[in-house]
């Protein structure tokens, strides 16, 4: 296996906290890499660096032998690292199906007159794209409902439709911020199908933050604890569940 | 007819007119910008119609020219308003949400400050005796007409395609729209550039017809006027800032019996549709077409 994500030295503060310091890790490609952490660890934190939204205080991102730091977010997004965010951000006032489509953005090239004077080359484009949009809804089993508005689907649904979003921009790298969260036990299984199924059918390397610990001890390849900020343990599940920093980071006992 | 075209012809051509300046703010609010810079293009448009319509240094282009000197004032007046945009915008619009309104307003009064202390625009008197490109006032509609239609058009093309999208996505999170792969500083610069281009245009066109033009032609007033054709009409929909124009320029000629009362009647017609239409006319209508199938209605037609 060779690294696609390279984490050196990273780090970030916020005044005086340092929600994120100085962590080192590589992601293998075509790993499932779970990154778990009590609350306030710094997990969110590191996905924003990593996906540009938040600029890091030090040390040094690469992606595939690309330095991250200094790129702007629809950059790095445009290199094949694709996101799903904590508190969903799903365009909520625009339908399940413009909601795939916005995402290919970076991956079709219609310019303000092709659009508009519909050149043969924009109007196939935007045919592919319709196309494309809709087998993604339908892979996440959202096609019958893809004209609602994002705002009307359920919680669990919701989270399923940013993975279709994030899909749609064709990443390399997906970044998935608690994709469980809210869902019941029966979603949760789903899910745990479903992120192998992707990562298989689209060669994806998936780095997952959660909190529900057999689904990312089942689901994930590798994991990393981060706990105020710092990785305290780096490893496979077995290895990881056992570790006594980890286990008193989670108890909370000092 | 022809008496129905004199009584209400000059009434028709303004609020076409008005409608197509309040598509001019509709562009950066449909990429979530409120823009008030909208009578700061079309004070500088107008200008530069009346100047080349009538200083002495451009006579040899009018005797060459002929009525051919009207498209090229509209031609000149789009490329200056789009090159503009494009200066005023990249800076103004890391601004947000009321600071790139305050901005923009700032804009408007900085043309009209120039404008009242420049010769060449006349100073406060302005310019007069702006040669016609038709008999009558209601002539103009042969132009103010196609260009609300091609407006309408080029809008209705652009919001189907990827940058209609690519607005959207801006207007609903431009986070992630951001980490969706979508540069918003690009798009929301177009969409400004868009709007200040359109209002470029319409400013030149309107010099003849209005006969005049001086410093009262963009002014904060105007700003707000076109902002409540498109919070009237509908912020979602391209036919907003037309069904906008057409009850707030009109209200004032219909309710002309009732005298002083009909400026009350007016502000509260502005104020019950705020309050009880909060996605304007046109979302109201499209509410209670599809309340029977709950089904999306995304802003730009068709997805
Ligand atoms: N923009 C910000 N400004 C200031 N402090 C921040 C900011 N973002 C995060 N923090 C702080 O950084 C720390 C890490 O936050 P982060 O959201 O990364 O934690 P997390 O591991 O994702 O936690 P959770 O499991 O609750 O989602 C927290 O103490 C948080 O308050
Ligand atoms: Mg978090």
């Amino acid at each position: 296996m060779t690294g696609l994500l390279d984490v050196k030295g990273v780090s970030r503060c916020f005044g005086g906290l340092k929600a994120v310091n100085d962590v080192s890790f590589r992601v293998e490609k075509g790993e499932i890499f779970g990154l778990i952490g009590p609350n306030g660890a710094g997990k969110t934190t590191l996905f924003n660096l990593i996906s540009g939204l938040t600029p890091v205080s030090g040390g040094i991102l690469s992606y595939d032998g690309v330095p991250l730091n200094s790129l702007p977010p629809h950059k790095v997004a445009r290199l094949g690292i694709g996101r799903t965010f904590q508190n969903i951000r799903l365009f909520k006032g625009l339908s399940a199906l413009e909601n795939v489509k916005i995402a290919r953005h970076s991956r079709t090239r219609a310019g303000l007159w092709g659009s508009v004077f519909g050149f043969p080359a924009s109007h196939r484009e935007e045919q592919e794209v319709k196309q494309r949009a809709g087998e993604i809804l339908a892979l996440v089993g959202l096609d019958n409902r893809a004209d609602e508005l994002a705002s009307s689907f359920s919680y669990g649904d919701q989270r399923r439709l940013e993975i279709a979003r994030a899909l749609a921009l064709e990443p390399r790298l997906l970044l998935l911020d608690e994709p469980a969260a809210g869902m019941n036990s029966a979603e949760k299984h789903g899910l745990t199908q479903f992120i192998r199924e992707i990562r298989d059918r689209f060669n994806l390397t998936i780095l997952l933050i959660e909190h529900h610990v057999p689904l990312v001890m089942g689901l994930c390849d590798r994991i990393a604890v981060l706990n105020f900020g710092e990785l305290i343990a780096l490893g496979p599940p077995a290895e990881v569940q056992k570790d006594p920093s980890v286990i008193e980071a989670y108890l909370g006992g000092d | 007819m022809a008496e129905f075209l004199n009584n209400y012809g000059f009434l028709i051509v303004t609020v076409v007119q008005q409608a197509l300046l309040g598509m001019s703010l509709y562009y950066p609010l449909s990429a979530g910008q409120l823009s008030l810079a909208s009578p700061g293009f079309y004070a500088l448009g107008g200008y530069i119609a009346a100047i080349i319509g009538t200083a002495e240094l451009f006579a040899p282009w009018r005797d060459l020219l002929g009525k051919a000197v009207f498209p090229l004032e509209w031609i000149i007046a789009g490329v200056a308003s789009a090159l503009l945009s494009l200066v005023i915008g990249l800076p103004a619009l890391r601004l947000r949400g009321i600071y790139l309104a305050l901005a923009t307003i700032a804009f408007v009064q900085i043309v009209r400050v120039i404008s009242l202390n420049l010769s060449i625009t006349g100073g406060a008197i302005g310019i007069f005796g702006i040669p016609q490109l038709f008999e009558s006032r209601w002539g103009y509609i042969w132009i103010f007409g196609p260009l609300l239609a091609a407006t309408l058009l080029f809008t209705w093309r652009l919001e189907q395609g990827r940058i209609g999208r690519a607005f959207r996505a801006i207007r609903e999170d431009e986070l992630a729209a951001e980490a969706m792969g979508i540069n918003p500083t690009r798009y929301k610069a177009q969409a400004f550039i868009i709007g200040g281009t359109l209002a470029g245009v319409v400013g030149a066109m309107s010099a003849p017809f209005l006969n005049t033009w001086n410093a009262r032609q963009g002014t904060f007033d105007a700003s707000i006027a076109y902002l409540a054709y498109v919070l009237i009409g509908g912020t979602r929909s391209l036919w907003g800032a037309l069904l906008g124009a057409a009850l707030l320029a009109t209200l004032p000629e219909i309710l002309r019996p009732l005298n002083d009362s009909r400026l009350i009647i007016n502000g509260m017609v502005l104020v019950i549709v705020s309050i009880y239409l909060p996605q304007g006319i046109v979302g109201a209508l499209a509410r209670l077409r599809g309340a029977g199938k709950k089904k999306g209605v995304p802003a730009g037609g068709k997805t």
